[in-house]
C-alpha cells in the first residue's frame, strides 16, 4: 500500500517535532523517536504512497510523495509534499508543497513555500508565506 | 513561464501612475505602477514586479509579479511568480505558482473555479474545503467537475 523508506537526506539529521514543532537532533538511521520536548513519539521517515490512505492524521518529520495512483484522505503534518496523485486533507508542512499538473488536491494549506504546475487541480484556504508552519506549530507547544 | 515581459501589451500602466476607478479592455495590460479599484477584461493582465493593485480583476489571463490585494477571477490561466504577493481569494481554471510567491485566501481551480457562478454563491466562503459528505454525494459533485460547464 505505501512504501516506507529511511531518511536519506545528508543533512536532515535536525528535525522538527510535528507535535510542538520544536527541533531536536536524531541519530541519522532513526525511523521514529521521542521528542525530547514534548514526549510525542516521532516518525522521521520519507513516505512514497501509491496507493489509497486514509487514516486520522497523518505526520512525518520526513518528506511525503503522493504518487499519481496514489490518494490520501488524512490531515498531513509533513516536511515536504508532493502531489502527483490525489490528496484530500488540510495540509501544514515546514518546506515546500509541491502540487505536479496530475496532482489533485482538495484541503488547506499552510505552508511557506509552494509550487504549482499548470494542469493541477486545486480547491481550498492557502497561507502560502515564509515561516507559516513552522509558527502554528509552536503555537501548539504546551 | 507565461510571465514574460514582452513589448505584446497594447496599454500600460507606467511605474509613476496612480489608478483610481474602473479599468476595462480588449486585449492586454502591462500594470506597473499603483491602481485601485476593480479591472474587467477578455484579454490578459500582468501586474509587473514593483507593482501594485488592490481591487478585484476579472480577465482571461493574470500574471502578477508584483503585489495584488483582491480578488482574482481569470477564465483561462493565473500565474504567480516568485516575487508575487497575493492577498485575497483566487478562482481560475489553470494556475501556476513559482516557489517563492506568497498567497493567502481561498483558491479554487480547476473546471470549477473559471465557472463564474462560483463566486456568487456565500456558502464557498465558509464551507470547509474538504468534503465531509458521504461519498455517494462526492461522487455527484466529481461527476459535474467532468461536465461541460
Ligand atoms: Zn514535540
Amino acid at each position: 500500500m505505501l512504501k516506507r523508506q529511511a531518511s536519506t537526506s545528508d543533512g536532515g539529521r535536525t528535525v522538527h517535532c510535528t507535535h510542538c514543532g520544536r527541533a531536536q537532533e536524531v541519530a541519522r538511521r532513526a525511523m521514529s523517536v521521542f521528542c525530547v520536548h514534548c514526549t510525542q513519539r516521532l516518525i522521521i521517515e520519507d513516505y512514497t504512497i501509491t496507493s489509497y490512505h486514509a487514516t486520522r492524521m497523518f505526520a512525518t518529520c520526513g518528506d511525503i510523495v503522493v504518487e499519481k495512483s496514489g490518494f490520501v484522505s488524512a490531515p498531513i503534518r509533513v516536511r515536504q509534499l508532493t502531489v502527483r496523485g490525489r490528496v484530500q486533507g488540510n495540509v501544514e508542512a515546514r518546506g515546500c508543497v509541491r502540487i505536479d499538473r496530475t496532482g489533485q488536491f482538495r484541503g488547506d494549506i499552510v505552508a511557506p513555500r509552494l509550487v504549482v504546475a499548470d494542469g493541477a487541480q486545486l480547491n481550498g484556504y492557502l497561507r502560502i508565506a515564509p515561516s507559516s508552519a513552522g509558527d502554528r506549530m509552536e503555537e501548539r507547544a504546551p | 513561464m507565461a510571465a514574460d515581459t514582452g513589448g505584446d501589451f497594447p496599454t500600460i500602466i507606467g511605474p509613476d501612475a496612480n489608478f483610481k476607478g474602473e479599468l476595462r479592455f480588449e486585449k492586454a495590460v502591462k500594470h506597473l505602477g499603483r491602481f485601485e479599484g476593480t479591472i474587467e477584461s477578455k484579454g490578459r493582465l500582468l501586474v509587473a514586479e514593483g507593482a501594485s493593485l488592490s481591487g478585484d480583476v476579472k480577465a482571461e489571463t493574470i500574471d502578477v509579479q508584483g503585489e495584488v490585494k483582491g480578488n482574482l477571477h481569470a477564465t483561462g490561466k493565473v500565474c504567480l511568480t516568485s516575487t508575487a504577493k497575493l492577498e485575497g481569494d483566487l478562482h481560475t481554471a489553470r494556475l501556476e505558482v513559482n516557489e517563492g510567491a506568497v498567497f493567502v485566501g481561498r483558491c479554487v481551480v480547476g473546471a470549477n473555479g473559471a465557472r463564474p457562478t462560483q463566486e456568487s454563491k456565500p456558502a464557498a466562503e465558509t464551507k470547509p474545503a474538504v468534503d465531509t459528505r458521504p461519498q455517494a454525494d462526492q461522487g455527484r459533485d466529481r461527476a459535474a467537475v467532468g461536465g461541460k460547464r
